[in-house]
């Protein structure tokens, strides 16, 4: 299969891209911009925004009143003066005119919010918080333990229980989750399986749309320039095609193997000690599934990217024409994600392997949860499947479209291409 | 003997017959003329005759067994419109275009070397082609079409867009290649070249071969009853005029056909007796120009006709 032109355009391919400042810049950036973007949304949901809070908590209850002010006041907010709280006690009728009163330093802003606590809190756990800006989730997160708190103190403190049994009655449930596998037991399971299964989905898409951009792009300049035809007189379109999908793939096996190396390396040594919530369960072969996987999906989507350059004569109608091969990685991205929340839902479960999804989807999908060999299989089967199905094709477009110059061709032109 | 044969070549694209039917011999040792003008189907039968385009039927024979993949490593092709990779460095550029040619080692990259010196690009090897001038552009591209010492050099329109220096240069490396026992093929519309540097022609119209053969054959079949003249006055006397047939301006000269060949002594009479200065008369002389007017029954006002004038 491999002939040496074919080898000549792979070599040349490697030297054009691997040396170039391009790529160099790819390798080292890509890795650069997700963390800078995991770092930038760490920084702004940090950002509460909430300093110069006032806030009135109004109690029907002076024990619940007593109860939160002493929680609240040792909380650092209170402290550092973000947060000022002032607090009343009146019942719910005069509550009413209270607010009345106040209503027009609610909407000044001169005073961001007032919670009641109404006697029936100690029921059904209800208080009301009045505002101009009812939703704003940071004042709630940090005064609802205060009060919570303290209604549980009250309510328990009838009741003659112990200390431990109202700390017991005051904790969230925690969930520890653990993933059953067949061969490995039971493992505590972090949240270091789903920041994997991002980053693989991540890596693919953004991978693929780089280097599929770039191999049509380098189409588009051949066909442009018209080095094409000096290349063709030497060597078959189909040679030539080859050895320019095969030379990215190889280069873009390369660039993957660079940045999953430091998950190779957090696997593979006990030199790096994770907190255990991070910890990632992923087997060397899992990686090797991955490795093999994308180079199979960049053989397929090279092929697609190349032969829809062939098509087109400039970048800009070449990009406009990508759409139907973009719409292939997208649309599994998406699905990919989806399984954030059940990663064994149906729709992730058939995209794992359906033709073209399955390169995006079934990696995600290894990671999270213990998928059966058969399906690993299937898929592989399928994905190699495609190639012979569409390189026929796309080496046919490839082959007519690199030489037809002047008017951009229709789709029904391009249809006739292959049936001819 | 013919060392390619194109036999029965065709070649439509859509509703368009680029190639039709397309017969014609290149013997050894031969500069050929595939001569016709923008549009006509040079390129299309070129690019058939290095497989290129699939033939829609028609098969093309080298040395009387049909050409396979391994033809393309026999010929250096400098195509029309021509093309390097901008940022890959001369010296690489010329060994990638060695090796896809089946050639690679120290011996290609020495006579890379040898034609870089010669064209007075040595200190150029390790530039970028983009910062190359677009003349020294044109000399990479030479280079990288005879470097792997092809049997067959083929030309389309070489002299386009090429300067006065080029041009020469051009003309020095395509008589080395003949020397040396190559086959050369032109595609051009330049008349006056062709008929300068070809021994053997092909003349290509709407698709279809017209004319082929040696030159020297051509004309001499075309020539009888042809004179071309040179001259000074008024010739309008001659239209209508018994013994004449035809006559073309083709502005310095004209072309004068007799309709009997023992009538040239009494055209030259004729032009004497009305007061006309005959700067040069020359019969049984013929220009390609004249034969394609005749051939294709086209006027010479085409462009493809005045094109000759840079050549």
């Amino acid at each position: 299969m491999l002939n040496s032109k074919i080898i000549a355009v792979i070599k040349r391919e490697l030297r054009d891209k691997l040396l170039s400042k391009t790529f160099i810049f790819m390798t080292v950036l890509i890795p650069v911009f997700m963390v800078g973007i995991l770092a930038l949304q760490t920084l702004f949901m940090s950002i509460d925004g909430d300093e110069n809070t006032k806030l009135e908590i109004v109690s029907e209850l002076d024990q619940a009143r007593l109860k939160v002010d002493e929680d609240l006041a040792y909380r650092d907010f209170v402290k550092n003066q973000n947060y000022k709280i002032s607090y009343k006690v009146m019942s719910a009728e005069n509550f009413e005119d209270y607010l009345n009163e106040k209503k027009s330093s609610l909407l000044s802003g001169e005073l961001t919010g007032i919670i009641f606590i109404p006697e029936t809190a100690l029921k059904d756990k209800s208080v009301q918080y009045y505002s101009k800006n009812p939703s704003n989730n940071s004042v709630f997160s940090k005064i609802r333990p205060s009060i919570n708190k303290a209604l549980v103190d009250i309510y328990f403190a009838e009741k003659s229980l112990s200390d431990t049994e109202i700390q017991f009655a005051r904790d969230r449930v925690d969930i520890q989750e653990f993933r059953v596998s067949k061969d490995e037991g039971v493992k505590e399971e972090g949240v270091g399986n789903r920041i994997l299964s991002f980053l693989f989905t991540f890596l693919l898409y953004l991978s693929l749309i780089i280097l599929g951009t770039m191999v049509m792009r380098s189409v588009v300049e051949e066909k442009n320039n018209r080095i094409v035809e000096i290349l063709l007189s030497s060597v078959d379109a189909k040679d030539l095609m080859t050895g320019k999908i095969l030379g990215n793939a190889i280069i873009g096996l390369a660039q993957m193997t660079i940045w999953l190396s430091p998950v190779m390396l957090l696997i593979s040594t006990s030199f790096f000690v994770l907190p255990p919530e991070f910890v990632v369960n992923l087997n060397p072969g899992q990686l090797l599934y991955f490795l093999l996987n994308y180079f199979i999906g960049l053989i397929t989507f090279l092929g697609l990217f190349a032969s829809v350059g062939a098509i087109f004569d400039n970048d800009q109608d070449a990009q406009s024409g990508i759409w139907p091969v973009m719409m292939l990685i997208m649309i599994p991205f998406f699905i990919s994600f989806s399984m954030a929340n059940n990663p064994d839902n149906s729709l992730a479960t058939i995209a794992s392997m359906f033709p073209f999804a399955s390169i995006i989807v079934m990696p995600a999908r290894l990671t999270l949860i213990d998928v059966p060999l058969w399906q690993l299989a299937l898929s592989f089967i399928i994905n190699l499947a495609v190639i012979f199905a569409i390189f026929p094709i796309a080496g046919k477009i490839y082959r007519i479209g690199i030489l037809m110059t002047g008017k951009k061709p229709k789709w029904s032109e391009v249809i006739k291409w292959i049936r001819e | 003997m013919n060392a390619l044969e194109v036999k029965n070549l065709s070649k439509s694209f859509g509703r368009i017959k680029a190639v039709d039917n397309a017969s014609f011999g290149v013997p050894e040792g031969s500069i050929f003329g595939l001569i016709g003008r923008n549009g006509a189907g040079k390129t299309t039968t070129i690019r058939m005759m290095m497989n290129i385009y699939t033939p829609d039927s028609g098969e093309v024979h080298l040395r009387g067994t049909k050409v396979d993949k391994s033809f393309k490593d026999k010929v250096g092709y400098l195509p029309e419109e021509r093309g390097l990779y901008k940022k890959m460095k001369v010296l690489d550029t010329l060994l990638f275009f060695a090796e896809i040619k089946g050639k690679t080692g120290k011996e290609i990259e020495k006579k890379a070397k040898y034609y870089l010196q010669r064209f007075d690009l040595k200190d150029r090897a390790a530039s970028k082609i983009e910062d190359l001038s677009k003349g020294n552009q044109q000399k990479i591209q030479f280079i990288s079409t005879v470097l792997h010492e092809p049997e067959f050099i083929i030309l389309d329109e070489p002299f386009s867009g090429l300067d006065p220096i080029n041009t020469n240069l051009l003309r020095e490396i395509i008589i080395e290649m003949k020397d040396k026992g190559k086959v050369i093929i032109f595609s051009t519309h330049l008349m006056d070249f062709a008929e300068k540097m070809c021994d053997h022609i092909a003349m290509i119209e709407n698709g279809k071969i017209i004319l082929n053969g040696e030159l020297s054959e051509i004309k001499k079949r075309f020539s009888q009853r042809n004179i071309s003249l040179t001259h000074e006055g008024n010739l309008s006397f001659l239209k209508g005029h018994p013994i004449i047939d035809k006559i073309d301006d083709f502005g310095n000269t004209t072309g004068i056909r007799v309709k009997q060949p023992d009538q040239t002594q009494e055209l030259l009479k004729l032009l004497i007796e009305n007061n006309i200065v005959v700067k040069k008369f020359d019969a049984n002389d013929i220009s390609l120009h004249e034969i394609f007017v005749q051939v294709a029954g086209k006027g010479p006002d085409s462009e493809f006709l005045r094109g000759g004038a840079n050549a």
